[in-house]
Parts: C-alpha cells; structure tokens; sequence
C-alpha cells in the first residue's frame, strides 16, 4: 500500500490521529500533523512512497503542528516535534513542509550511528553507484537530480548510508529540496519533474522539492555498491573538468564530510578505508548540467565494460 | 634518548606518499606523511636509542646518513610523543 491509495480525507485523519505511518528506505517514520496545509502537500508529493505494515516499530515519531496554547492564535507558526520534543525554535506555518523535512533529515543525522553517514548525494546504475561527496552549495542536489531524471536512480540527495556488515549503500530516496536557482534550473532542465510549491524566504533561502522517480522510491529496499566517488563543485561559467583524485585525498575529504566517523571510530575508519580502496574517485567543476550528466554517463559505460 | 612504541594495535593505510593512521587508543585518525611514519614503524620490534631511530629512517627513505634534517626529526617524534604514539625517554631513566 502506497500512500496514493489513500484519499486525502484518510491522510488527513491518520495525520491529526495516531499519525501516518511512512517508509523512507530503511527507516518507519509515524508522522503527525495538525496542519491542513500540510496534509495537502503530503498527499502530492507522498504520494508514491509506501506505507510500512501496521506491526512495524517506527524508527522516529515526527509532527509539525501548530503550537499549544495562547501562541496559536497570536501568531501562526509550526513547530517540529520529535519523540515528544521539540528540538527548534516555530517556524511561520507557511514553511511547515520544508521544516519537516529538514526535521526528519536531522533526525536520521543524529540517531542512526548504525550506519556510517556520509553527507553525501548517491546515485545508481547498473548495479554501480556514484557518491557525491559535498558542502553545502556546491551543487550536490541539483546534480543528482539531474542524473535521476537521465535514467539513474536515486538511492539519496544528502546521506551516503553506509551498511557496516557489508559496506553495501542503503537507499533513502526522499524528496530533494532544491534551492533557488536550482528549482528554475531544473524546470528547465527536466520539465517534466514533479516539483512542489516554491517555499520563499525560508532559513536557506527558496526552497522547492523534487518527487523522485518512481523507479526509486520503487526499488527503495535494494542497496547498492559503491563505484566511485566524484567531488562535485558548480562554479557559473566555468567549463567542464572532470579529473582523478588520488586516494589520500579522497579518503580525507569522505571522512571529514561524514557525519558520524567520530561516533564509529575505528568501524568509520575501516569503512572509508575500504571504499576509497575499492572505488575511484575524481573531482568534478561544472557549470552545464548537460555536460556533467554527460560526462558521468561516459564513466558508467566504461565502468560496465 | 631512548623511544619506545606506544602504539598499540594501530591501524595503516598508505596512498599515494601518505600514511593515514588510525589509533584506538584516541579513535583518532591521522595524516603522517613518509619521514614520520617510518619513525613509527622503526620502533615496532622493541626501543631504540633516537640516534638508530633516524640512522634506520633515513635508510629507509634512501638518503644519506645524516641527510634528515634534525630539526625535520625532532619535530616528527615531538608530533609522535604528543599524540601519544611513542615515549621519549631519556637514557638514565630506562636503566632504573
């Protein structure tokens, strides 16, 4: 069952009761919300994501609801809720769904040391997956999203989830939140892109989510191995430079992106150890999309031969 | 001046011509590069006085004998004792 089998009356009451109960890859999540406005955008861009069996343990319980109390009707606001707390200061009530998003993104980040995190976007193909490594700006999401729309898939725009066991990469296809010019970048990239509501002025700026594909959301229990690291960096105008990294380098710049190597020690330290061993890894300056999907097409055809 | 190893199960990768280092006894990765890890690795079978730790590095870096700068040395097994890597002891306090 999907969350598109239920009518949006259904969501809403599942969100204002025990919660909606959602799969985003690996995790469960109980989501609840009394916000109409949200409840409306829930059932757009959830739509495809499938709902957990009703015996599963949720790994986070979430809400974004209007605050208790004299707050509510002085000003409108949301707060994000986990477990019962309440780790941020109101948002304004229009930015209620990036603010949960975010929020559950936070969630994963700080109670998942099961996994190694790299703040990294991934993709697949083939059976061979692209990480892309990345700082906040430098064009990570809107790469990857890109790709997801020239015949990848999405396995996450922002973690790199790492299974100790069998260092195998775990999907988490969740919506991309695109940011400013990104959104309008990609509209014209991919129109066909299912892109929900441009949320302005939010504390990083505009924001806009992309659906991914169906396919990924689909094949979101398949865990991928890890191929190659690229070091993305869009830089306007600059033409397109697509070259080796030596191990050193790329062993430091995985490790110090993770978000959890200090909390794995010496398992962290195996883990990148055995990755960039195993993968091979380039830096990437782009300012054309058209250019780097290109180009990363190029390495998976030589990858598959 | 004697140095003894304290390093204990430490973990290496080597790429390219840098030694990256994990060390349990801290959970702390380092970055060394050759002249420091060779430092390290001279002292795995037992102590050594610091004249036969640099004799046995610059062998193993290919130079001439006395060609490591002392300065270079005494900054590697400064960086090596403050992680906690090796003990550097002074030769009277390894007879008692």
């Amino acid at each position: 069952m999907i969350v598109g089998d239920l009518s949006r009356r259904e969501l809403g009451e599942r969100l204002a009761g025990d919660g909606l109960a959602l799969q985003f890859g690996p995790f469960n999540l109980r989501v609840r919300s009394n916000l109409d406005s949200f409840a409306a955008l829930a059932h757009q861009l959830y739509e495809p994501y499938p709902l957990p069996d009703s015996e599963a343990i949720s790994d986070f319980h979430v809400q974004i609801s209007a605050p208790r109390g004299l707050r509510r009707w002085v000003r409108r606001q949301a707060c994000f809720g986990v477990d019962g707390h309440f780790p941020f200061a109101p948002y304004t009530v229009e930015h209620a769904f990036p603010a949960l998003e975010w929020g559950i993104n936070w969630c994963v980040a700080t109670r998942s040391h099961h996994l190694l995190l790299l703040h990294s976007a991934g993709v697949e193909r083939n059976g061979q997956a692209i990480l892309f490594p990345a700082s906040p700006g430098d064009g990570k999401s809107t790469l990857c999203t890109a790709l997801v729309h020239s015949g990848w898939r999405l396995l996450s725009d922002e973690f790199g989830l790492v299974r100790p066991e069998d260092g195998m990469l775990l999907p988490l296809p969740r919506l991309i939140p695109l940011k400013n010019e990104s959104i309008e970048v990609i509209r014209k990239f991919r129109p066909e892109a299912v892109i929900g509501p441009s949320f302005l002025e939010t504390r990083k700026g505009t924001v806009a989510h992309v659906r991914p594909p169906a396919d990924s959301i689909r094949r979101a229990q398949e865990p991928a191995r890890p191929r190659w690291f690229v070091f993305p960096r869009w830089v306007a105008g600059a033409p397109l430079t697509f070259e080796p990294l030596p191990k050193s380098q790329a062993f430091l710049m995985v490790a110090t992106n993770a978000f959890n190597y200090e909390v794995l020690d010496e398992t962290a330290f195996r883990l990148v150890s055995d990755m960039v061993r195993s993968c091979d890894s380039y830096s990437l300056i782009y300012s054309d999309l058209d250019e780097a999907v290109n180009a990363l097409d190029e390495l998976s055809r030589a990858g598959d031969g | 001046m004697v140095l003894i190893s304290a390093a204990q199960d430490i973990r290496w990768q080597k790429w390219d011509d840098v030694f990256i280092v994990y060390q349990p006894s801290s959970a702390e990765t380092h970055v060394f590069n050759e002249t420091t890890a060779l430092i390290l690795k001279c002292l795995e079978h037992g102590p050594l006085s610091a004249d036969q730790v640099k004799e046995q590095t610059e062998g193993a870096l290919g130079v001439g004998p006395g060609e490591l700068a002392k300065e270079d040395f005494a900054f590697a097994t400064s960086r090596l004792e403050e992680l906690g890597l090796i003990d550097c002891l002074e030769a009277a306090s390894t007879v008692q």
